[in-house]
């Protein structure tokens, strides 16, 4: 396994160095924001999960042995997290809708989040379109279906990673993976090309 | 050695080959199937197609700007909390009476602690018990400089097998 900086930074915070972790927290923050919102779809509980996470990473770091890789260990706690937020049912009113957490319609996506170029308003729309879709599937999905979609389809992790995330086997998640891909492609069938 | 083919269709392995999650062998034999089924080559496509979908759909909105100045507030108050605690508890002498014997003891001491009618010391154990969670790090709570003798390691380091009650 090629040497991760990221066990490097945690194994100093083990040894007294808060810089280190700080350098983890920038490094991170902001994925595990996007990693929280896939499953809360609200901004603001979004942040709060993820600071969570990092607390969570703050307590548990004497822990943390570097011969798992950290992205992994990071994923396990924000998996975990955000599983037994959704198990609280606080979420559970937002099915069937593409509402905020609030209860409010979803804010629109931030034209600066979509990927490429900026998007002409068409674009902007069919993308804020796209996202309340998605947001309805993610709600729809079985909790480990989503664990293991969001993980492999929307962060990329390999199926092994998200195995070892979800402490399950790699024929499990591919099974979960494809389930939930298929569930993907009739919800958004609107948005595939003519054929497709 | 030539790829066998599916017998029935490899439904499930559609996805994982898109993701280039398949073994070679697993690979070639889906490949070998897609040449000659035409149901298989038009799900694949259409797998592919809410793959790349997804690929482009929009991320999450960028962190607010006092994100991460929140968050080291939160952490503050919370290691100040922690302090706070063990400060308090180490001083109670009280909570001692767990120390000897405890880890051979410790089913019956969360019994006391969780569930025990007739204890003798409900305000403590109620704040043992409800704070069990934040002790159970000796790094932590060395750190804090709050182990003071012999007696406070021993309960330091059974705090998590009564946190679990296993004896």
């Amino acid at each position: 396994m090629a040497p991760d900086p990221d066990a490097a930074l945690m194994v100093a915070f083990q040894r007294g160095d808060a810089s280190a972790f700080r350098a983890l927290f920038q490094k991170h923050g902001r994925s595990m924001i996007a990693f929280c919102h896939h499953f809360v779809r609200d901004a603001g509980r979004a942040e709060e999960l993820a600071q969570d996470v990092f607390l969570k990473l703050h307590r548990s770091a004497a822990r943390y042995a570097p011969t798992a890789r950290f992205r992994t260990f990071l994923y396990r706690i924000a998996s975990n997290h955000c599983l037994n937020e959704l198990r609280r049912g606080e979420y559970g009113a937002l099915r069937g809708g593409a509402a905020g957490g609030d209860g409010s319609p979803a804010a629109p996506t931030d034209p600066d989040a979509l990927a490429g170029p900026a998007p002409t308003p068409e674009e902007h729309a069919r993308g804020a379109a796209l996202a309340r879709a998605l947001q309805e599937l993610l709600l729809e999905l079985p909790e480990k279906q989503r664990a293991a979609f969001v993980l492999a389809r929307l962060e990329g992790l390999p199926y092994g990673e998200v195995a070892e995330v979800l402490e399950t086997t790699v024929p499990a998640v591919k099974s979960l993976v494809h389930r939930a891909t298929v569930a993907a492609a009739a919800a958004l069938a609107p948005f595939l090309p003519e054929g497709a | 050695m030539s790829p066998r083919t599916w017998v029935a269709h490899p439904s499930e392995e559609l996805t994982a080959y898109l993701d280039r999650a398949l073994d070679p062998p697993d690979a070639a034999r889906v490949e070998a199937h897609l040449a000659g089924c035409d149901a298989c080559r038009a799900e694949q496509a259409r797998l592919a197609a809410v793959s790349r979908l997804l690929a482009r759909a929009p991320v999450a909105p960028p962190p607010s700007p006092t994100f991460e100045a929140r968050f080291h507030a939160r952490l503050a108050s919370e290691r100040a909390g922690e302090r706070r605690v063990w400060s308090g508890l180490l001083d109670r002498k009280s909570w001692r009476w767990l120390a000897p014997g405890l880890g051979a003891a410790a089913a019956a001491a969360a019994v006391v602690l969780f569930a025990g009618p007739g204890r003798s010391r409900p305000v403590d154990d109620a704040f043992v018990a409800s704070h069990l969670d934040l002790f159970e790090s000796y790094e932590a709570v060395a750190s804090l400089d709050a182990v003071q003798s012999g007696e406070d390691v021993d309960v330091v380091t059974h705090l998590g097998e009564l946190r679990e009650g296993k004896p």
